[in-house]
């Protein structure tokens, strides 16, 4: 095919599939997709533990009095994460700045003290707020389990980059685990 | 002449009265009317999905995104003024989160692994998800000329608007859709 007609053809193409070129249902077609697995269950479960949580969020300020007098900002759910995330942030940049050549087990050990921080701020934050689910501090501890049993196997392969990113989901679930049981489901979207 | 007018005035008020089914079912899931709101899901599940698909290039990962854009819809439906089409509005929402989606799941790791920006831009898809010719070429674009190509060329947003969606500068956004154009003239020359 010569390369002037390559545009045209081109052109073409896109017309079929773009958002400018309305031309009822069969364009619709064209650019419209379906999923293959049902979508709505996951969507309704978010949803519906999003209503029961903002109730138990509004039912818990009404309890420990936080009302019209407090401070705005202290109000907000928002805040403890905020400045959770803003440490986070902080020692993530330090960490990422001082270890851009970081690897093996300065990595893990960067990698674990990094997730320490973020899991105490994150914990100081959220210790007068009511939890969820009574087993969360279980659920934390079998996670605590899982990242040892794989700095265990990091000992032996420092620079394996399956365990380091079985050991970096591991840190990631724990602070989900932390955020969902004691936050309102707004703040977890 | 008069069966043809009165073609374009039924299909007219067929869509004003789909337009206004809407924006009743809108006002109830506004109220957190979750029926109400699951309507809308059907209505819109495939043009969002649809969007997604070309922005993630990955079938499970547009999957996800769907659906995290469906519940941030849910959350935010009461932020729809009416002021545009809620189509219009939606398809936005969904560029934003489905943007935003695809980096929070690279991003972290990426950096904290020390890999190259570019070497994850390399990522492309299977093309066997495509179901137009173009669409085989535009998963095969690494990521961020897929982004402006597919934003651009299909969605049609002005250079400026995605540079401010991607956080990228507006020559960054008109280069990178050069690239893809180009890219994919050559493998259409291929053919």
């Amino acid at each position: 095919m010569s390369s002037d007609q390559n545009p045209k053809k081109l052109n073409d193409m896109i017309k079929e599939l773009s958002i400018d070129n309305v031309q009822g249902n069969q364009h619709k077609h064209a650019r419209n997709r379906m999923p293959e697995r049902d979508l709505w269950t996951g969507i309704e479960q978010a949803i519906v533990q999003a209503v029961v949580q903002e109730d138990k969020a509004q039912q818990h300020k009404e309890s420990i009095g936080l009302t019209r007098s407090t401070p705005n900002f202290i109000r907000k759910p928002s805040f403890a994460i905020a400045a959770s995330l803003f440490i986070v942030v902080c020692t993530t940049w330090i960490a990422f700045e001082s270890g851009k050549s970081m690897q093996g087990e300065s990595l893990v050990a960067a990698l674990s003290e990094q997730h320490q921080m973020q899991k105490q701020s994150l914990l100081v934050s959220f210790k007068d707020s009511p939890a969820s689910t009574t087993n969360w501090q279980q659920q934390l501890d079998e996670l605590d389990q899982a990242a040892l049993a794989i700095k265990k196997a990091l000992q032996e392969d420092p620079n394996n980059t399956a365990l380091l990113k079985m050991l970096k989901h591991v840190y990631e679930q724990q602070m989900q685990l932390i955020e969902r049981v004691h936050q309102p489901a707004w703040n977890q979207i | 002449m008069p069966a043809e007018l009165s073609l374009v005035k039924g299909s007219k008020t067929e869509a004003d009265e789909l337009a206004a089914h809407e924006l009743r079912l809108i006002a109830a899931a506004k109220k957190q009317d979750k029926a109400a709101f699951k309507q809308i899901y059907n209505m819109h599940l495939p043009m969002v999905y649809g969007l997604c698909l070309r922005l993630c290039a990955d079938k499970a990962m547009a999957e996800d995104a769907a659906q995290e854009v469906f519940i941030q819809l849910w959350r935010k439906i009461s932020n729809f003024d009416g002021n545009s089409k809620f189509s219009t509005w939606l398809h936005s929402v969904t560029t934003n989160v489905t943007i935003s989606y695809i980096r929070k799941q690279r991003g972290w790791w990426q950096k904290m692994m020390n890999i190259d920006s570019s070497d994850a831009d390399q990522f492309s898809a299977d093309a066997s998800i495509a179901e137009t010719d173009l669409e085989k070429y535009i998963y095969r674009l690494p990521e961020r000329a897929r982004w402006v190509f597919v934003l651009h060329a299909i969605e049609g947003y002005r250079h400026e608007e995605i540079a401010s969606t991607l956080g990228m500068a507006v020559g960054s956004s008109k280069a990178q859709f050069h690239r893809a154009k180009k890219l994919i003239q050559e493998w259409i020359g291929e053919q």
